[in-house]
């Protein structure tokens, strides 16, 4: 793959430095980085298998391959205990390090060996899942444009970039770009939508005077724009640092592991000190040596950290993230899950995600004028005229027509007015007619008309005297309304909708969807506020798909966006992805990530109970150590079948 | 007039460090062209480690005593810190022969080929964002003045930094100083605990070497300690192991 300078330092500054995109490797060699971790931690694997098999007839041999293991998962292991250690966490990963690296001592490197591959292991298959989580901003600053065309007092033209662009340049945004910065439109008319920042492909007029953002996608005619903001203040410089400080802010996923993993490693770990300095007192044995309390407490510590305790979560959490790719769910790390399982409340966004984002056209009525012309005649005309043209509303128009069995009358002298509406002529009866399609003051330039008070997605046409109304809403995802009551009644989740969308909108989906509740006309820092003040209350799942949403999804307990539609920052910003966009894998996920917990928590009690059964006896020296290891290993394999239940995909009904 | 960005130097001593800076990392530490007497001393403390280290081990393995050992340790330094120094020394002067011969090479166009070198500066400075009569301009200024082009070759067309080596004969000094301090502290170790002792002691020095290397560089100092010492480790195992089977399968 090839990359332009540009894209390869933004990728590799938002990926934290990663190797496999290094601007300063050549292409070819970058392909020796790629998921280097896994691959070490793999070939470390190769080592203690070859250490295995020439244990039985050669010791040197054998340690020859240790040195291997050791070197790749061991120097990982060290580096990561000195990292916690820094931080004053004792947990699970010190205590097993501590174990592996002091089994060398008492001639137990082979266990030591395993415990390291399987620590390495599970660390590298984390680090391959969640290596996305790095690339949040990425798409965002793609999309922000870097340079914009100036146009000066004496009108030329140049590129500058929009640093350098102060408040009130004038700026020159043709159809199809996309608007580099905040400001005020100087001259021009056009249609622009902001289904980039928002998910809303609806398009918006823009004509002098109005006010555009950036991140907005020019449709189709020329804009001069007067900056209002400079780039450090645009909306999507805003979004930009409203996701930084999200992700900065959230809060450290807690799993139980980790609260269960500290107090366990620090009981470990002292009472190892406390037989090594005590025993001799208690049962008048020496220090050192093969009977001596340094060895058995060395035994002890070894025997407290066995794999079935380091695999319990790691399986668990891949079988689970497993089936859930194969559902079409994709997630950033297990840790997700346990996230999900104790998500309360599920908040979710209108427009294309609740919604599919595409407008119905719903009502089709005539609202003034005496004309012959039967509705179903007005749906042919609007027809004939829409299917020149590609945005939301033509193709409403269009498969309403459609669905009608309508046949459109084709329009002749078609002319398109940017940022206003269409005009043709249109033959009825061998007659040609002046017909116009658009938005209200469209319609009034052409005659002056009384217009019936509509909602903000309507549309009129005229034709002669007579106008036509259509109005539009939106389409809802199907099988909404059950996966909102099967979360609701079943998985007793409460669901809230957030969208920046208008009240009477949001009400109308709220209805249709039988959500609990709604919050409407939200920017996207007011859906930060909320999603923040949600979380307080208890963990919150947010479901979005626009750019506007990644702030709040990146701040929420869990953010869920949308593959298909979603925009690359939401997705970024999000921890799962739901592939499909369907939906209805929504109450199965919440399903599976409560079974996932409940099953970590069984491998954890099964993996403490072959403990106590196998440190006690080996700490009183009942059994050696050899035992101590078999009876771990069984352990480890009932945790591995208990993990494996979870591997059962979504059944699509 | 200085600005903040340049840390009160003229814009020109700042682009003349910030290319030493990218020539600096652009050099690989890994022993066969070190530049600099700091990094020159750091290498070979950690490269005498290794072989005295290795050297012990190996002869203890055949059985040799520790007098024997001592004695064929302290004569495989002597002649090991010559190699050191000299080495330095020579590939320092190889570079300055070759950057030398860079420089006669550019000065050598200049006088003899100028309509090709204005043609070289002009892709330079069209890349750079000139264009027009501006450019026209930059080009005279810089034809005009035959020393000031060649500075401007040799960085912009070279990408060589001037004024950032420093003199063989300083690197190898430094070779000499790493190689002393890592002598001192080997036979240190070994004086008071034998093997053990040499090996903690080359432990010390690998640590010590990890954390000025990464410091040198900017780098995060634990990370690189914590490889240092994994590598030294390793290659002395892998040795110590290999000699051991070969012993006993080979020479028993």
């Amino acid at each position: 793959m090839t990359h332009s300078h540009e894209t390869t330092f933004e990728e590799f500054f938002t990926s934290g430095l990663d190797e496999s995109i290094s601007p300063f490797l050549t292409p070819r060699s970058r392909t020796w980085a790629r998921n280097l971790p896994l691959r070490a931690a793999l070939l470390s694997g190769l080592f203690l298998l070859f250490a295995y098999l020439t244990s039985f007839h050669s010791t040197d041999l054998s340690n020859l391959f240790l040195l291997g293991v050791f070197f790749l998962s061991g120097t990982p292991a060290i580096l990561h205990t000195i990292e916690d250690l820094k931080e004053f966490e004792i947990n699970i990963d010190i205590l097993m390090t501590l174990a592996a690296f002091l089994s060398v001592l008492i001639g137990s490197q082979l266990e030591g060996g395993l415990l390291l591959v399987l620590f390495n292991f599970s660390h590298a298959m984390e680090d391959a899942v969640s290596k996305k989580a790095m690339g949040a901003l990425h798409s965002l600053h793609k999309l922000a444009p870097t340079k914009a065309t100036v146009v000066d007092e004496s009108g030329h033209i140049y590129e500058k970039s929009v640093k350098e662009i102060s408040v009130g340049d004038h700026i020159l945004i043709r159809a199809g770009e996309v608007v580099p910065l905040d400001g005020t439109v100087a001259k021009g008319n056009s249609l622009v939508n902001l289904v980039h920042l928002t998910g809303e492909s609806v398009p918006v007029s823009k004509g002098p005077n109005d006010v555009v953002q950036a991140g907005a996608m020019n449709l189709d005619g020329t804009l001069t724009v007067s900056v209002e903001k400079t780039s450090a203040e645009s909306t999507l410089s805003r979004i930009i640092t409203l996701i930084k400080q999200a992700q900065e802010t959230k809060p450290r996923l807690q799993r139980f592991l980790d609260r269960f993993s500290k107090t366990y490693a620090t009981s470990i770990i002292t009472l190892s000190f406390a037989f090594a300095l005590i025993l001799p007192w208690i049962f008048h044995i020496p220090y050192i040596g093969l009977e001596g309390s340094v060895y058995r407490a060395l035994t002890f510590l070894i025997a407290a950290s066995p794999c079935a305790l380091i695999i319990a979560t790691p399986t668990a959490y891949l079988s689970s993230i497993s089936a859930c790719a194969r559902s079409g769910v994709l997630m950033k790390g297990g840790v997700t899950l346990d996230a999900l399982a104790q998500c309360s409340t599920i908040a979710f966004d209108k427009t294309g995600t609740l919604t599919t984002g595409d407008l119905t056209c719903s009502t089709l009525k005539k609202a003034s004028g005496e004309t012959t012309l039967t509705e179903k005649e007005a749906l042919a005309i609007a027809a004939g005229l829409e299917q020149h043209v590609t945005h939301p509303i033509g193709i409403a128009i269009c498969n309403k027509a459609k669905n009608e069995n309508v046949n459109s009358i084709e329009a002749q002298s078609f002319t398109n007015v940017p940022g206003f509406g269409l005009e043709g002529e249109v033959s009825i009866n061998g007659t040609l007619h002046k017909a116009f399609i658009g938005n209200g003051a469209f319609i009034q330039k052409q005659k002056q008309l009384s217009l019936p008070l509509s909602s903000a997605t309507s549309t009129y046409l005229l034709i002669d005297d007579s106008v036509f109304v259509f109005e539009f809403s939106d389409t809802l995802r199907p099988r909404m309304k059950e996966i909102i009551q099967e979360l609701s009644s079943t998985l007793s989740i409460k669901t809230v909708m957030l969208t920046g969308d208008h009240a009477e909108s949001a009400k109308n989906v709220a209805t249709l969807t039988g959500i609990d509740s709604f919050h409407a006309d939200l920017r996207p820092e007011q859906k930060l506020e909320l999603v923040e003040k949600m979380n307080e209350e208890g963990h919150l799942a947010m479901i979005g798909d626009g750019i506007n949403d990644a702030p709040a999804l990146a701040r929420a307990t869990v953010g869920i966006s949308l593959g298909q539609i979603g925009s690359a920052t939401a997705i970024d910003a999000s921890d799962i992805v739901l592939l499909k966009d369907t939906m209805t894998t929504l109450p199965w996920l919440v399903r599976k990530a409560k079974k996932t917990s409940r099953i970590i928590k069984q491998n954890l009690t099964l993996a403490l109970g072959v403990i106590c059964l196998a440190t006690t006896p080996a700490l009183l020296g009942l059994i050696p150590l050899w035992l101590a290891v078999i009876l771990h290993e069984g352990g480890t394999v009932v945790v591995g079948l208990n993990s494996l239940r979870l591997l059962k995909k979504h059944k699509v009904s | 007039m200085s600005h903040d960005h340049f840390d009160g130097k003229s814009a020109h001593d700042h682009l003349i460090e910030a290319r030493s800076k990218g020539a600096k990392a652009m050099h690989e530490h890994h022993g066969t062209e070190v530049t600099g007497s700091v990094s020159s001393a750091l290498d070979t403390a950690k490269e005498l480690t290794f072989v005295l280290t290795a050297l012990y081990l190996l002869l203890d393995l055949f059985n040799f005593h520790s007098p024997q050992i001592r004695m064929f340790i302290y004569l495989f330094s002597f002649g090991y810190l010559f190699w050191k120094g000299g080495r330095s020394a020579l590939l320092g002067w190889m570079r300055l022969e070759r950057v030398h011969r860079l420089i006669e090479e550019e000065q050598h166009e200049i006088k003899s080929n100028r309509d090709q070198e204005k043609e070289e500066l002009t892709e330079l400075y069209q890349a750079k964002g000139f264009t027009g009569k501006l450019l026209d301009q930059v080009i005279d200024v810089l034809m005009a003045d035959d020393n000031r082009l060649l500075e401007v070759m040799l960085q912009e067309e070279l990408g060589l930094t001037l004024e950032s080596y420093e003199h063989p004969l300083k690197q190898s000094f430094g070779a000499l100083i790493g190689f002393l301090s890592a002598f001192v502290l080997l036979t240190l170790g070994e004086v008071f605990a034998g093997f053990y002792g040499i090996f903690l002691s080359g432990i010390i020095v690998m640590c010590a070497t990890g954390y000025l290397n990464a410091k040198l560089q900017n780098n995060d100092t634990t990370r690189s300690i914590v490889w240092n010492v994994a590598t030294f480790l390793l290659s002395l195992g892998i040795g110590y192991f290999f000699s051991k089977i070969v012993l006993v399968w080979f020479l028993a």
